[in-house]
């Protein structure tokens, strides 16, 4: 499952990466790449929340909220 | 400005007032650590003249633009410029996240044995490679811990769970806003910047309460290697959203002053990139810190 979570992330950092090539080379062109690609950012990066949410509602995944050692 | 190639700047004593600020703030601050009665006044006088200096310095910067002093070549030096500051910035975060990855990962499993590191649990007798680490090495001859053990980190459902939540919403509002300017659309730009302000402000207070609990439940600074990563990372992190929110909130009087347009708003770009940033930071928090 953490697999999952860290290959979102890599997919996150990815479009915001994108968009700051966008917003570099500006004009109409890199605009547009830049705004595309943080929409697609803020679209995984909730989804990525909710998945997290249900992974744990389901217990495919847990939190370390707890000290492992008292 | 007529002339294509370069961009010459004029004279000016911004860069001056700039230096003696930065002088005078850090004279205040080595005095203030020595415990010297004049040492925190000083400091704000240093304080005073930097934000003093920011506003002389980028209100002329903000007038020569929109009176349409800059060329294309002064737009393509913005976006470098931006572009410099952001990799400090990926450069900053990734020493953090490298230290807590390198504690967490390497050094602690290697202080309880791990690897080739057979005969190290003899020099810490009963010293546990856990994460969070409750005992450092240095604590087991004292026969204290880190940190209380009655502490336990907030629930990930709980606080963190609502600061993500919302530092998420403002992602989403300032991609409307964004779409917003690009269309044309002034008054919900207006409305979105202002609701993303708003939740940026809310997450700082919910971060402040969160530091409150943790500290009254006895993780400091000081609690070994989890509480220096911790504070460190989510320290820095709301340091950020701070000064994005202020860079928001200039943004907006901008807006209000009618400085962008639906084709020309480099400014309102490279706040915008910055706020996904810190954002993606938290999220990264937020995965690494309370999930895996």
């Amino acid at each position: 499952m953490d697999i999952i979570v860290i290959a979102i992330i890599i997919v996150i950092l990815f479009s915001l990466g994108s968009a700051l090539v966008g917003m570099l080379r500006g004009g109409k062109k890199g605009s547009d790449k830049m705004f595309k690609s943080l929409r697609a950012r803020i679209s995984l990066s909730v989804f990525l929340f909710v998945f997290l949410m249900f992974a744990s509602f389901m217990g495919w995944i847990e939190p370390n909220n707890v000290l492992p050692t008292q | 400005m007529s002339n294509q190639n370069y961009y010459i700047p004029h004279g000016t004593y911004w860069p001056v007032i700039g230096s003696i600020g930065i002088s005078t703030t850090f004279v205040g601050l080595a005095n203030l650590m020595h415990d010297v009665s004049w040492g925190a006044p000083v400091m704000g006088l240093g304080l005073t003249i930097l934000v003093f200096m920011l506003f002389g310095w980028l209100g002329t910067v903000v007038n020569e633009s929109i009176s349409g002093t800059y060329n294309k070549q002064v737009d393509r030096t913005f976006r470098w410029g931006m572009s410099w500051f952001i990799f400090s910035e990926v450069m900053f975060f990734a020493a953090f996240f490298g230290a807590l990855f390198y504690a967490r990962i390497l050094s602690v499993p290697w202080l309880g044995g791990a690897d080739n590191n057979i005969f190290t649990p003899e020099l810490w007798e009963g010293f546990k490679a856990t994460w969070p680490l409750v005992n450092t090495p240095g604590d087991i001859g004292q026969g204290g811990t880190a940190f209380s053990t009655n502490f336990k980190l907030v629930d990930a459902w709980g606080l963190p769970a609502i600061n993500t939540a919302l530092l998420l919403s403002s992602g989403v509002t300032i991609t409307y806003a964004h779409h917003a300017l690009r269309k044309g659309h002034r008054n919900a730009l207006i409305a979105w910047m202002i609701a993303t302000i708003a939740l940026g402000v809310l997450f700082l207070g919910f971060q402040i309460t969160e530091y409150g609990h943790a500290y009254h439940d006895g993780l400091k600074l000081t609690s070994g290697i989890y509480g220096s990563t911790f504070y460190l990372l989510t320290g820095f992190h709301g340091f950020h959203v701070t000064v994005g929110a202020i860079m928001l909130t200039v943004i907006l009087y901008r807006i209000q002053k009618g400085h962008f347009n639906s084709e020309n708003h480099f400014a309102f770009e490279g706040v915008a990139w910055y706020w996904h940033f810190v954002d993606v930071v938290w999220l990264g928090l937020f995965v690494f810190v309370y999930w895996i």
